[in-house]
């Protein structure tokens, strides 16, 4: 009996330890990745009538919810039914909150759960790109002309073109790209209420635009810290965004997380015109020098809040500082009619200066889309649905802003006005559910909203790169290292907190002692093959 | 008379050192108690006052918005605070009694699968199966998720329970009571319930109160098995969420933009944070002085003399 026990003991112990070794702690995308599933056996040739196909539930897994189980009850009642007339469709939404999205999406993909559609982009932890190397989306290059014809038509080329990544089945689109705010651009978002206080002619100074560089906007601060005393810091600021802000760079898609590392340049002007298509060690250029020296000087002046310069505390402080409107000159990543909403959250007058033009990348592409999951049972119909969502306005206002009568009531002029007590109970992430151009207009947002917001939009130049996206995975090595040492300097320096005089030079020695000129010349490579 | 003069002279010090004792312990009990209070001065001040002079004990002008706002307009924190008890009165008493009835075996040395046993549970605190194995057998062998079930069934054993309680019964049942009990011609059942069970009550609550703390306290099962049916969460999920979003939506504001700053101006403020907190702490509280005499003997006895 002993030796059968101690038997059975140690081989627990050989099993479990050669399960540790596999290093299956955490719900990574070192997993196994589930089979993926494409490629679609009896794809139906014509779309078929609701009624000849099976009836199927669909799952999706929405991000930055607000929706109560009542709330989502109610609209479920009546979307249902439209639903299943229309594609024999019920759904189960899985209203994910900004705070459980991230810790829950990735235990439920590792562990193959059954849901259909995930909301996936390039800044959540089911990163797209990653995760459709790995293998846990369906292509969907093959099912889009027989299930998705609307849906092809229904979003540009070029954000098409965005949502290209080399997945698990090799170069296509992984999932459905959401049209909405698909161009970034950076404004100064000025407190036009303290502006005219200090005696300025308010639409003067905006069109004439910002320099950061200029003596007169140092004035202008100084202006503000005079007048408002010395614990008033007029510049309230995001170090990111800042940098790229001063130094006219945008984001490669696939970077290293939030100490990115690679830098592409464009023209403030005119962002698709070519400037050589390269990638360059951001830290590297006279342009980061001049940025950080400056940035110094007006730290050092008293414009920049010491909690601004704090990574622990820059966060809250802009949160709290910017809903206050205690500043003068804030960074900003713009959103087409943002200024209105900050305008009435904040109770001041809030102007955007664009720093630059409009620009489409990657990165904007990539910002909120919906990927099939590769454990999804009836991808084609899950397609469909996507499809259907993205084009159909009747469904994509009834998930999105709910039911009429209860969360919102129409105008006579064709706009809508939400009944606020419900809305609040039912406020998914507009931006993240796909196409929200075929959404009818708020009456807050006045009748030619979408109009404006689509010509905005279409007006964004495409960046010479496109639709570039760095695969980083062959230097892990080298991103943990360089990940340390941006730790150490890449924010203290960005906020001003730092001298560049003294931390620059050991920053640069420190990075390429860390390996960074391999990771500059590999993305110089990609980036070279891409373009082709 | 004696056997006091013995305790005296076993607990007195010199009263420098007395004196040294009880600043320490006063500092200590202050530190503990001083952040607590400062929570529950939050949650009453009025979010004007925080915004203009930030956090502080003696606030501007108190007020009692946020409970009312919490109350009224949220309806998911009456259903919480139902899941949270109704949770933690079924897990403790279930895990409770699993803890009890399987240190019990291996507390008796005639049981014969004993070491096995004591192993079986031992090795799960050294080698654990990590996050997905154990959800993908929690949710698609045992079908818990979106129910009570899969909130209260992962935390039913806990190994470390199960060593202190074996200890327990250990060192304070002597196996003469149960040859004795079995002598005068009770039952096993007999014995444990009316023997076994009235000795080891310190251990049995002190068990019970840690289980009742892990179940109040639980947010992650929450987090991993209930997605679509989020009446059933627990107040401690509610808070977690709440506090998340808060955090993630500054935190991602470079990457979210606008919709981030939009969405942070939506989410509760800090008041309710604070009176969230103050929500879920009062009736753990209460039953502290419920469990408290018998903590104090449980402890020493499960795990100093084991």
């Amino acid at each position: 009996m002993k030796k059968f026990l101690a038997l059975l003991l140690t081989a627990m112990l050989i099993l479990s330890l050669a399960a540790c070794g596999g290093g299956n702690n955490d719900p990574a995308p070192s997993q196994p990745s589930p089979a993926p599933s494409t490629g679609s056996p009896d794809a139906p040739a014509d779309v078929p009538a609701a009624s000849e196909l099976e009836p199927v539930t669909l799952k999706m897994w929405f991000h930055g919810s607000t929706v109560t189980p009542e709330a989502s009850a109610k609209v479920l009642e009546t979307l249902n039914p439209v639903l299943q007339e229309k594609l024999n469709v019920t759904l189960e939404p899985i209203w994910g909150t900004w705070g459980d999205f991230d810790d829950s999406v990735v235990t439920a993909l590792a562990g193959g759960d059954d849901v259909d559609i995930y909301f996936t982009c390039n800044w959540s932890p089911n990163e797209y790109n990653r995760y459709a190397r790995d293998g846990y989306w369906v292509k969907l290059d093959d099912l889009l002309p027989t299930c998705g014809a609307e849906l092809m038509s229904a979003i540009p080329d070029e954000i098409w073109e965005c949502a290209q990544t080399n997945g698990y089945d090799g170069m296509g689109t992984y999932a459905v790209p959401g049209l909405k705010d698909t161009a970034t651009q950076y404004c100064w978002d000025v407190n036009g209420t303290l502006l005219a206080e200090l005696g300025y002619n308010v639409d003067e100074v905006c069109a004439a635009g910002l320099d950061y560089y200029s003596d007169d906007f140092e004035a202008l601060l100084k202006a503000a810290k005079d007048a408002k005393g010395d614990s008033f810091y007029p510049l309230l600021i995001e170090a990111v965004v800042l940098e790229r802000m001063g130094t006219t760079t945008a984001i490669v898609t696939g970077d290293l997380g939030n100490s990115n590392i690679l830098s592409y340049y464009y023209d403030a002007e005119h962002p698709s015109k070519d400037l050589g298509s390269t990638v360059v060690n951001k830290y590297a250029t006279p342009e980061f020098q001049k940025f950080v020296e400056r940035t110094y000087y007006l730290a050092q002046k008293g414009y920049i809040a010491p909690s601004s310069q704090n990574e622990a505390t820059a966060n809250d402080y802009r949160t709290a500082t910017s809903l206050s409107g205690d500043y003068l000159i804030n960074t900003q990543s713009y959103a087409f009619g943002c200024e209105l909403d900050y305008s009435s959250a904040r109770k001041i007058d809030v102007r955007m200066v664009p720093a630059d033009a409009p620009y489409m990348d990657a990165t904007s592409g990539q910002g909120a889309m919906m990927a099939i999951s590769a454990t999804s049972k009836n991808p084609e119909r899950a397609l469909m649905f996507l499809n259907l969502l993205n084009t159909d306005p009747e469904i994509m206002t009834l998930l999105n802003y709910g039911v009429e009568g209860y969360t919102y009531n129409k105008n006579s002029d064709g706009s809508i006005t939400f009944i606020d007590e419900n809305r609040a109970n039912y406020t998914p992430w507009t931006n993240g559910m796909g196409n929200v151009r075929i959404l009818p207009p708020t009456d807050a947002q006045g009748l030619d909203f979408w109009d404006r917001f689509t010509a905005y939009y279409n007006s964004a130049e495409k960046l010479p790169m496109g639709g570039f996206v760095f695969d980083a995975s062959a230097y892990e090595q080298e991103a943990a290292a360089i990940a340390n040492v941006y730790a150490e300097y890449g924010f203290n320096l960005m906020s001003g907190a730092v001298d560049p005089a003294k931390a620059l030079p050991d920053f640069l020695s420190k990075l390429e002692s860390a390996g960074i000129d391999r990771i500059i010349s590999g993305a110089q490579e990609q980036l070279a093959a891409y373009l082709g | 008379m004696s056997k006091n003069k013995k305790n005296l002279r076993l607990t007195s010090v010199s009263a420098g050192a007395e004196t040294v004792m009880h600043i320490i312990l006063g500092l200590f009990a202050l530190g503990c108690v001083i952040p607590f209070l400062f929570v529950v001065i939050i949650s009453f001040s009025s979010e004007e006052s925080i915004r203009t002079i930030g956090y502080s004990f003696v606030p501007q002008e108190w007020s009692l918005e946020t409970y009312q706002y919490a109350f009224e307009k949220l309806p998911q924190i009456w259903r919480s605070f139902f899941n949270s008890i109704f949770i933690t009165v079924v897990g403790t008493v279930l895990s409770t009694a699993m803890c009890a009835l399987y240190s019990y075996a291996l507390y008796r040395p005639d049981f014969k699968f004993r070491n096995f046993f004591t192993f079986f549970s031992f090795f799960t605190m050294i080698f654990s199966g990590g996050l997905v194995p154990t959800y993908i057998i929690s949710k698609q062998l045992l079908g818990l998720s979106e129910n009570y079930a899969a909130l209260i069934v992962p935390l039913l054993v806990s190994p470390f329970n199960i060593i202190v309680m074996r200890t327990f019964f250990k060192s304070s049942v002597p196996m003469e009571l149960i040859e004795a009990a079995t002598v005068d011609g009770s039952g096993e059942y007999s014995t444990l319930l009316r023997v076994v069970a009235p000795i080891a009550k310190p251990g049995i609550a002190t068990i019970a109160l840690l289980n009742a703390l892990a179940y109040w306290n639980d947010w992650f099962q929450a987090l991993l098995y209930l997605r679509q049916n989020k009446a059933l969460q627990p107040l401690q999920a509610l808070l977690m969420e709440l506090q998340k979003n808060v955090e993630y939506l500054n935190r991602m504001a470079g990457q979210l933009g606008t919709a981030a700053i939009m969405e942070s101006t939506k989410v509760p403020t800090q008041t309710l944070r604070m009176a969230l907190v103050v929500l879920l702490v009062v009736p753990i509280a209460c039953a502290y002085p419920f469990f408290q005499r018998y903590i104090v003997a449980g402890l020493t006895i499960g795990s100093v003399k084991g």
